[in-house]
């Protein structure tokens, strides 16, 4: 059994069901961290681990021990929230060590845990301060200092880094990764920020509306999306879908018709058995290469009017239309004349994807019918 | 330039009329007690004249006058009574207000508006309406004549919980959660967070419950009907009586020594009154 097991879980409030049959295992000192867009329940989930909101039906367990009963605070779990929920009349050192003082600990044993925990979030002489007088950064910091302190199984973040800007948030990530590498302490993360996920995250836990959509490593899920979703969340432009529809399965690969309005193309996925009707085809930006002007045509060539182009220095991303009017997004390479009018792209067809008209992923191999 | 001239710049026609404004107000709201220092501190024989004296006139017979209306009168034992009511009720009310305002604003549980909107409905009843039921609830319970009858009915304040709720209101979810798994419970919650997040809030409800207490002269008058039990509202109100053997001045002097304590209280935490009505609380 894994260190941290969901099994069957649902939450409603009222008749609303925010969480739908959850199920999920988490190893001891994984980074893990759920993903997805607003209101599809992360925040519902992190705080049923923390025993802040009870579960409809299933279980938690952790260690092997059933949580469902337990109180909050002796789950063994710590969580920082979005808006650091520091005591505002306390110092930070009476912040940080409010849990060992509501636990009745010995005073010297107080005084040194907060001077190990202050040295190690540089706290140190913040200690006598209140946290009106803090900036983001260190409230933050204090925030986390208050779950280390009491040296919990499991770290709940509820986006922790949100209310930062960008330059802190990028500087506390990288501190969040070193603190976990120190600790080696499990670690559960929220946010609905896709590159603060793939960075800090060993498993990616990528919900919607109430269900998980997939979890595994953050490169697995980019390459290998179970659904539309997923492939359509994770990733930055996200990738492209095309439009087409399914003629024939056959046993090298699937024949597909009307691609972007017009072209034809047979993607290698041998062993898929579906069975004709609509469907997408996935691209990354990165799969998509501009032809230059006389270059061979062969193969399928998407034709389109250049909408807008992004010149992010190294790379460049320019969007354009396709005849049929879908929106593609192309990642080149730092031209040397800047892409107008209209261009052609060929994409790499070993690496797109196939989704049936449910959303649902088309895999070689895949007895199921679209 | 220097400073004189830069204050002098900025006078204007309207900041010497809101000066002028303010000063009449002061000079009308303190002159009653000007002249009850004025009737006080003057020599016993010296006739209290309608066209008011403007200053004391003697020291040592106002002093004579206190110390005779302390050692010869009930007013001492009046006056502690009067203490340990206006301070058990402060007491009460700050617990149960804040214990009740807790609650009602953090906590979700079955019937929770209905009773608060009772409570609040309460607000809306005058006094007179309930003191009869209330005379006999405290009368059946045998309380009569004694310090619980006196401070028990006053404890229930719909308006320090109506208070005390709005700024509990104001404390994140969050922090009371944090507080949660933290290890605190329930009670410890209310104890190191949410009490001294609205301390200001207590500071003026207690202010304003001792001021109310201390003027308090209804519900002393039916409730302590023996003169041991008396406050310092009945007595001010034996001397003022038609039938009082008491000359005016030393019935001025038992005024004064009654309007003391509020006015101390008033000047020490004006601040904080204001403070405490002005912010939410929370704020940092
Ligand atoms: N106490 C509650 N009562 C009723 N509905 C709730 C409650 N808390 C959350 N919800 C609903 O549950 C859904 C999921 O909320 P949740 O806070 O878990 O979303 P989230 O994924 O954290 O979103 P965000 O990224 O905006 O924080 C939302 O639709 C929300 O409206
Ligand atoms: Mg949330």
């Amino acid at each position: 059994m894994a260190f941290l097991e969901i099994s069957s879980l649902s939450k409603f409030f009222g008749n609303l069901c925010i969480l739908d049959d959850i199920d999920l295992s988490i190893e001891r000192g994984e980074f893990v961290v759920f993903v997805g867009p607003s209101g599809c329940g992360k925040s519902t989930l992190l705080r049923i681990i923390s025993g802040l909101e009870e579960i409809t039906s299933g279980t938690i367990t952790i260690e092997g021990e059933v949580m469902n009963d337990i109180e909050p605070a002796k789950r063994g779990t710590a969580m920082v929230f979005q808006s650091y929920a520091l005591y505002p009349h306390m110092t930070i050192f009476q912040n940080v060590s409010f849990g060992l003082r509501m636990a009745r600990k010995p005073r010297d044993f107080i005084a040194e845990r907060v001077r190990q925990v202050s040295s190690i979030l540089q706290l140190d002489k913040l200690l006598d301060r209140r946290p009106a007088q803090l900036s983001g950064g260190q409230k933050q910091r204090v925030a986390i200092g208050r779950a280390i302190v009491r040296e919990p199984r499991v770290f709940l973040f509820d986006e922790p880094l949100s209310n930062l800007d960008a330059e802190l948030r990028v500087q506390m990530r990288a501190e969040l990764m070193e603190l976990h590498r120190r600790l080696g302490t499990t670690m559960i993360y929220v946010t609905h920020d896709q590159v603060e996920a793939m960075t800090l995250a060993d498993k990616m836990v990528v919900m919607n509306g109430g269900r998980i959509q997939q979890a595994g490593a953050p490169l697995a899920l980019y390459d290998d999306p179970d659904n539309r979703f997923v492939a359509g969340f994770v990733g930055s432009p996200r990738m492209n879908f095309l439009p087409a529809r399914l003629a024939a399965a056959e046993s090298q690969g699937v024949r597909l018709e009307g691609i972007g309005g017009f072209g034809t193309a047979t993607l290698p996925l041998p062993g898929l058995a579906a069975a004709p009707g609509p469907v997408e085809i996935g691209v990354r930006p990165e799969h998509l290469h501009l032809l230059s002007d006389g270059a061979d045509e062969e193969g399928l060539v998407l034709e389109g009017e250049v909408t807008l182009v992004e010149e992010l220095g190294a790379e460049s991303f320019v969007h354009m239309d396709l005849a049929d009017g879908t929106h593609v997004t192309v990642r080149a390479g730092r031209g040397a004349a800047r892409p107008a009018g209209r261009i052609r792209v060929r994409p790499d067809l070993s690496r797109a994807l196939l989704f049936g008209s449910d959303g649902q992923r088309l895999r070689a191999g895949d007895g199921r019918k679209v | 330039m220097s400073r004189a001239t830069i204050v002098f710049r900025r006078i204007t026609v309207w900041t010497v009329l809101k000066w002028a404004l303010a000063l009449i107000v002061a000079a009308i709201a303190i002159f009653p007690i000007w002249w009850m220092i004025n009737v006080v501190f003057a020599l016993p024989g010296e006739p209290v004249s309608l066209n008011p004296r403007l200053w004391p006139s003697s020291l040592s017979a106002g002093i004579e006058k206190i110390r005779m209306i302390f050692m010869e009168t009930e007013y001492l034992r009046a006056y502690g009574i009067s203490v340990v009511y206006a301070l058990l009720t402060i007491a009460g009310v700050l617990l149960i207000g804040s214990l009740a305002a807790f609650e009602f604003s953090l906590f979700d549980f079955p019937g929770r508006r209905l009773l608060f909107g009772i409570v609040m409905l309460s607000l809306m009843v005058p006094t007179a309406v309930t003191i009869i039921p209330t005379y006999l609830l405290t009368s059946r319970l045998g309380w009569l004549n004694t310090m619980q009858g006196l401070v028990v009915p006053g404890l229930a304040s719909a308006f320090g919980l109506f208070m005390l709720v709005q700024f509990m209101r104001a404390i994140p979810k969050d922090m009371i959660e944090a507080a949660r798994l933290d290890g605190a419970n329930h009670l410890q919650i209310y104890w190191h967070v949410a009490l001294p997040l609205c301390r200001n809030a207590l500071v003026t409800l207690a202010i304003l419950t001792f001021m109310q207490t201390w003027g308090n002269y209804m519900w002393p008058l039916v409730i302590s009907t023996r003169p041991e039990m008396y406050t310092v509202g009945q007595v001010v109100g034996l001397f003022n009586s038609p039938l009082s053997h008491h000359t005016v001045d030393t019935v001025m002097t038992a005024n004064l020594l009654a309007a003391v304590p509020p006015l101390l209280f008033f000047l020490i935490f004006q601040r904080k009154i204001v403070e405490g009505i002005a912010m939410s609380g929370t704020k940092g």
